[in-house]
């Protein structure tokens, strides 16, 4: 089985800095996006799972349009694998609903000058990303366990660093708290399968908010020749691991 | 305000790396109620939110993002307060560091807490740390058995390792003033004595921390000022901390090694006038009658009761690099703000930290964590005393590139 655990904007340097050793499997690093005008969630995961570079595509829907898009699967690597999972991917099963109401919050915050609003709609966003997390953590971790199905590729995409981050970047205590989660699911599925974790970006301080930063990391449990691979390289070392 | 009038006593904590300290911290600050505001809620909620249980580890990261942000005053440690008075913890994040504060005076222990996890029992650097404890000659001393809830609270898996622990620190010469078998995690015998321990008869941490005394001050002891640094402006001002003792505007002085001696004119405070004298603790600045020839390094004293100046010292020291030391390797001596290139011109023994086996007599090497006791020739004359009567100028280290070995001052 080929377990992919896609997390959004998982910062390398948090990685080493709060020593989460499972996050860093045999071989890790970060990835090139430098070809993208701007590190954009649809854009980039819309180019890992296509192999090619759909920046212009995606864009050309509008900034909010965006994220509706839905990739056919035989547009993706994920048609290569019999009874493939994907969870909650941008631009193929994402739950659109759930995200809208984030941003939609986010919206709110930074509208209000109200203190208190604040701190009530701050609370809100996290118990809303929280929740969705251990959501899908659960799925994904049913999926991989499940024997009946005989799934030959299981990807789980996890919004939670990247939701919590925009909001709270600064605050150490709750984004150390939730790189050891993201730690202790990648050492729960680590010897469950060919292991790949990607992110697509990372983020960076913006006082206690955060910010999409210039590069994406991964990781994998098994050898491989990427050095500094592009995200649009995934497609060609996924498919080639089903052979 | 109430802070700063509070008396306070300073501690560290030390102990294998995953026996439990971080969480230790996390429960006193909470248990003494010294967290801000929400942050504690904010901790539990999350961790909720993740189906987890509460862990207070995290409080130490909330400690180190206010450090990060300025917002603690001092940037080494962290304050909680009982009743009778306010604790400081000093951060001993390893062992090279903790001995490093310590001997430079960055910031000195009074008591030390010397944590051990009762499931997995005293590992090897369990017993370097309390060697260290006793190299420092830190006597206010607790044990805390930590985990109790990990063996079901057993009073037999205590007594095993408190067995196994007394054996070793009384080869050492510490006797620990308290042994205390507790959950960190579950908040047994921190703040309040459970009936999960109903067995356990003796004090809380608390309780027992509130038993120990402040360290008597050293200002009524005789005057050690090591000079930092000459400024000249219009005046000619020596700089420096009052490591121990008293001085007075009026009073003969001595400056060594030199020996010259001469009267302070004044004492100079920024911001104030006619300062009188200067205490033990503080950074001062004297201005004094004759143009003597004073430098960093030196130290002024009275004209009685004077520290030793010498170019040999026996000591006692504990190797914390892994480059071990090889003969003829010359290293830098710091002690006070005294530096100067030293040899070692023997080595008498060496001992093995953690299992106190005799290694080698008249040895040619000190290795990583090896404790010797050696004989030092330094290049030129220094002003320095016995560990045991003036603390300040009896405990050195060793510098490389960086500091790479700790001691204190046995014979002179």
């Amino acid at each position: 089985m080929i377990i992919i655990f896609a997390i959004d904007a998982l910062e390398y340097e948090k990685v080493e800095k709060f020593n989460c050793e499972n996050l860093k499997q045999m071989h890790y690093g970060r990835t090139d996006i430098s070809e993208f005008s701007q590190p954009r969630t649809m854009v980039l995961w819309s180019s890992f799972m296509t192999g090619m570079n759909k920046e212009k595509e995606v864009l050309k829907d509008g900034d909010k349009e965006m994220w509706d898009k839905k990739w056919d699967i035989k547009e993706t690597f994920f048609s290569e694998f019999k009874n493939p999972v994907v969870l909650d991917l941008p631009g193929y099963s994402y739950d659109k609903k759930v995200h809208d109401k984030s941003r939609e919050l986010l919206k709110k915050f930074f509208e209000t000058e109200d203190k208190k609003e604040k701190d009530k709609i701050r609370k809100q966003y996290n118990k809303d990303a929280f929740e969705h997390h251990r959501k899908i953590k659960e799925q994904f971790l049913k999926a991989i366990e499940e024997k009946k199905e005989k799934h030959e590729l299981v990807l789980g995409y996890f919004s939670v660093a990247d939701v919590i981050g925009h909001l709270n970047f600064g605050n150490t205590t709750i984004m150390k708290m939730i790189y050891k989660e993201l730690d202790e699911i990648a050492e729960q599925i680590s010897k469950k399968g060919k292991l790949i974790i990607l992110s697509d970006h990372g983020m960076k301080a913006l006082g206690m908010f955060g910010d999409h930063s210039e590069y994406g990391s991964w990781s994998t449990n098994f050898d491989t020749k990427l050095k500094k691979p592009k995200i649009t390289d995934f497609y060609k070392l996924i498919t080639e691991l089903k052979n | 305000m109430e802070t700063l009038k509070m008396e306070n006593l300073k501690f560290v904590i030390v102990g294998h790396v995953d026996h439990g300290k971080s969480t230790l911290i996390g429960r006193l600050f909470f248990d003494t109620d010294s967290l801000p505001e929400g942050r504690m809620e904010e901790i539990k909620a999350i961790c909720e939110s993740l189906g987890k249980e509460v862990e207070f580890a995290y409080v130490m990261d909330h400690l180190q993002e206010e450090r990060d942000q300025g917002i603690t005053i001092d940037t080494a440690q962290t304050f909680f307060r009982t009743k009778k008075r306010q604790y400081t913890i000093i951060d001993a994040p390893g062992h090279v560091e903790f001995i490093k504060n310590m001997i430079t005076g960055a910031s000195q222990a009074e008591a030390a807490m010397l944590i051990v996890d009762v499931e997995e029992g005293v590992q090897e650097q369990t017993r370097r740390h309390a060697y260290i404890l006793s190299l420092l000659g830190l006597d206010q001393v607790i044990v805390v058995m930590n985990k109790m809830d990990l063996v079901n609270y057993k009073k037999e898996r205590y007594k095993e390792v408190k067995k196994e622990l007394l054996k070793f620190l009384n080869a050492i010469h510490i006797k620990p003033t308290y042994l205390i078998p507790i959950s960190a995690k579950q908040g047994d015998f921190i703040a309040k004595k459970t009936d999960n321990l109903s067995w356990f008869k003796g004090p809380s941490v608390l309780e027992a921390l509130d038993t120990f005394h402040v360290k008597e001050s050293a200002k009524k002891k005789a005057l050690r000022f090591p000079v930092q640094d000459v400024f000249k402006y219009d005046k000619r001002i020596i700089v420096g901390r009052i490591e121990s003792g008293t001085i007075k505007v009026g009073e003969k002085i001595k400056i060594l090694p030199s020996g010259e001696e001469t009267i302070v004119k004044s004492i100079e405070e920024y911001e104030k006038k006619d300062v009188k004298k200067a205490e033990a603790g503080k950074s001062t600045g004297i201005v004094t009658k004759d143009k003597v020839f004073v430098d960093r390094g030196d130290v002024i004293t009275h004209t009685k009761d004077l520290p030793i100046i010498t170019d040999t010292i026996k000591a006692h020291v504990f190797w914390m690099d892994k480059v071990p030391f090889k003969k003829p390797e010359r290293l830098l001596f710091k002690c006070a703000t005294q530096e100067v290139m030293c040899g070692i011109e023997k080595i008498e023994r060496t001992i093995d930290s953690s299992t106190l086996k005799l290694i080698s007599k008249d040895a040619k090497e000190i290795k990583n964590r090896e404790v010797a006791d050696i004989i030092i020739k330094t290049e030129k004359p220094v002003v320095v005393e016995n560990f045991n009567n003036v603390q300040e100028l009896g405990r050195f280290v060793f510098q490389r590139k960086d500091t790479c070995a700790g001691g204190i001052i046995t014979d002179v």
